[in-house]
């Protein structure tokens, strides 16, 4: 463990650190894994929300999640209970501690959701309690294990409104709720572990003001004032908007470690895929819903 | 847990216990942190904290944390031993625990150079006392327990911690801002630098009030005047009692002009107007310890860039760096500070001669010894300048320099 190079900013991963992942190693596509790691963060914002967290805390629970997969397999390690341990550990790193009962309600909640089940509150204190609660402890020891205790995470939501400030953009009326929607939802891919964050605060700017029309200073380039690079922020850029182009299909995915194997020879809630795509969806929308302009990725 | 062989226990907390331990591979002496990992809470947030932040800051006088370890119910962190803290050793050494002005300044610049380090790296200690500052047999002084763990012999109970954390605790935080940043760290260092000339805490409140009216009565009671914005903070009570401001020299009479005019830098009222830890290591107070530091360093430099130049010159690697001192031209162009390394360094000292013994001598009166510091450290100033204008800006230089070849050597 301590031969492990750390450092206070974000840890970036290698090209083949991102292609090479423990996960297809073990033999799950990489539309399977994109798929797992968007679940995964789907119930962290979430669950988030629902535990009243800072967006800060479900930011660094997802990236905690992301890290960690770079470091183990979707096939030995359930999508819930690292979901559960991520947002646990963020909590407690963000300095906003949460109780095991609330976070176990609210997964229990999410899940019973997923799978669209009938709502009711989970029973206090009995088995399915202790089972996730148990479940969470493993899980939060496993993220620091497997992150080296490396978890620390810098976050560009402070940077972002920096920038706003200085392009006077602060008082339009969409693009900083737009530009903030794109950092929630670019979360749930691999831009966090690629860019330090005041390249990813650039790029989300960069496409809110495109997609409303905004001129921004070209001479210079405002992104260079900001040291970003235009090819960098394009492919942020491409990356967050092509998930509103890949819909998720919640109910079709393995929560437990149980249900993986079933998933992955494609035998798990066959009947809830049968139809399109879109009908398979049924967790309510991401993020993104913002004032007049609702970015869907459910459409 | 094959690799460490745990011998006797040397303290214990809330949720830590600590060990004197040994590597079993090279028999080199550990401290070893065993913390129980709880089931109803999962990892302490505070060793995750101490794991996390550890493990990155690695500095001489920051203790090092070698490793990690994982078993069934509890988590190890295998530490650098250090012989005891600085609360034992002021009570073992000092004179009725007032440690000496020499040993003072020693400790007290290796405790602000781990600060800077920590606040460099956007660290912020939130937790500097006697009891977490560790000393060795070679006088090196390390700042430890980023987490919370405690000295044997400190009662145990629910209160004692946070009394204990009290009186390093500065005014701003203690009436309620929560915007607090590197400065509370700084008035703690304060705190602990009057503490080690007076062989007592400096403000021991046992509580949050009282550790206000401590204060107060030394530095005076707050006003807007003094303060602007103290009345906002969310603790401020129009009904404290007022004191006026005590000069401080009455306070610790036995601090020179020098470390006095330090001192109240750190002990400022206002968050913002406080000292930095890098300002406090530039300050006259530190003159002699920082010259001793710089040639220290620039031999070192000045070895490195000869043996690069002898590689270079495709020189036999194993010559001694002694002999290289007096060689080629390139090494010259290497480094120019090279050639006058030790005559700036001697007239520093010597300057500063003369002065230093005035404050015994006269103890001055408060507004005399911001007076004299000012005149002194202009007076300082122009000489350096009008002197040794070429080798004006070494200090800050080399200070920014020493920190490069750290780095590159983890």
């Amino acid at each position: 463990m301590s031969q492990v190079k750390l450092s206070l900013q974000n840890a970036l991963l290698t090209l083949e650190q991102l292609q090479q992942t423990p996960s297809r190693e073990d033999g799950i596509t990489e539309e399977q894994e994109d798929h797992l790691r968007q679940l995964g963060c789907h119930l962290i914002q979430h669950a988030g929300i629902l535990l009243k967290l800072p967006q800060v805390a479900m930011a660094t629970g997802q990236i905690l999640f992301q890290r960690f997969f770079y470091q183990a397999s979707l096939r030995k390690f359930a999508v819930r209970d690292i979901s559960m341990g991520s947002v646990f550990l963020a909590a407690k790193v963000e300095e906003c501690p949460i109780r095991f009962l609330d976070l176990v309600n609210v997964f229990d909640h999410l899940i019973k959701k997923f799978h669209r089940q009938p709502l009711d509150p989970m029973p206090a204190y009995q088995q399915t309690f202790y089972t996730l609660k148990d479940a969470t402890v493993v899980a939060e020891m496993q993220i620091l294990k497997k992150l080296s205790f490396n978890v620390h995470v810098q976050t560009p939501y402070a940077i972002m409104i920096n920038y706003l400030k200085v392009l006077e953009l602060m008082d339009h009326p969409i693009i900083p709720q737009l530009a903030w929607s794109y950092l929630n939802d670019g979360l749930r891919t691999s831009i966090y572990i690629c860019y330090q964050p005041p390249t990813i605060a650039c790029s989300v700017i960069w496409l809110a003001a495109m997609k409303e029309n905004v001129a921004l200073p070209t001479s210079p380039a405002w992104w260079e004032v900001l040291d970003a690079k235009l090819e960098d922020i394009e492919n942020i850029a491409g990356h967050i908007t092509s998930l509103y182009h890949r819909p998720l299909p919640i109910s079709t995915l393995p929560l437990t470690i149980e249900q993986v194997e079933p998933y992955l020879r494609g035998e798990l809630n066959k009947n809830a895929s049968n139809g399109s795509p879109a009908a398979a969806a049924t967790a309510s929308l991401p993020s993104t819903s913002i004032k007049g302009t609702r970015v869907s990725r459910f459409s | 847990m094959e690799r460490y062989q745990s011998l006797e226990k040397i303290g214990e907390g809330t949720y830590a216990t600590v060990f004197k331990g040994k590597n079993r591979s090279n028999g080199d002496a550990v401290a070893l942190k065993e913390i129980r990992l709880d089931s109803e809470e999962g990892a302490p947030s505070t060793a995750i904290r101490e794991i996390s932040l550890m493990k990155e800051l690695r500095h001489p006088n920051i203790v090092r944390l070698h490793d990690v370890i994982h078993t069934e119910n509890k988590l190890t962190l295998v530490f650098e031993y250090m012989d005891q803290d600085l609360k034992k050793y002021m009570d073992q050494h000092g004179n009725r625990g007032a440690l000496g002005p020499i040993v003072i300044k020693a400790f007290m610049y290796q405790l602000l150079k781990g600060v800077a380090f920590c606040h460099d790296n956007r660290v912020l200690h939130r937790d500097l006392k006697p009891q977490n500052l560790l000393i060795n047999r070679k006088g090196e002084l390390k700042l430890g327990d980023f987490g919370l763990a405690r000295a044997f012999g400190i009662p145990v109970n629910t209160f004692s911690n946070e009394v204990v954390t009290l009186w390093y605790r500065a005014p701003d935080v203690l009436l309620g801002s929560k915007t607090y940043s590197t400065s509370i760290d700084i008035w703690s260092a304060g705190c602990i630098m009057a503490e080690m000339y007076l062989g007592k805490p400096l403000f021991a409140g046992s509580n949050n009030q009282d550790e206000l009216l401590k204060i107060f009565k030394v530095m005076g009671t707050p006003t807007e005047e003094t303060w602007p914005g103290v009345t906002k903070l969310s603790e401020y009570r129009k009904d404290f009692p007022y004191y006026p401001p005590k000069p401080l020299s009455t306070v610790v009479p036995m601090i020179d002009t020098f470390g006095m005019d330090l001192l109240m830098q750190m002990l400022i009222y206002q968050p913002q107007r406080r000292i930095t830890a890098k300002d406090a290591l530039n300050h006259v107070y530190f003159n002699d310890i920082r010259g001793y530091a710089n040639l220290q360093q620039q031999q070192q430099q000045q070895q490195a860039a000869a043996a690069a130049a002898q590689v270079q010159m495709g020189g036999g690697g194993g010559v001694p760096n002694g002999q290289m001192m007096g060689q080629p031209s390139q090494q010259q162009q290497a480094v120019p500070l090279s050639s006058n390394t030790a005559p700036p360094q001697q007239i520093v000292y010597q300057q500063q001669q003369p002065q230093q013994p005035m404050a015994p001598q006269h103890p001055p009166l408060p507004y005399q010894v911001v007076q004299m510091q000012q005149q002194q450290i202009m007076q300082q100033q122009q000489q350096q300048q009008q002197q040794q204008q070429p080798q004006h800006q070494m200090p800050p230089q080399s200070y920014s320099q020493q920190q490069q070849p750290m780095h590159q050597q983890y």
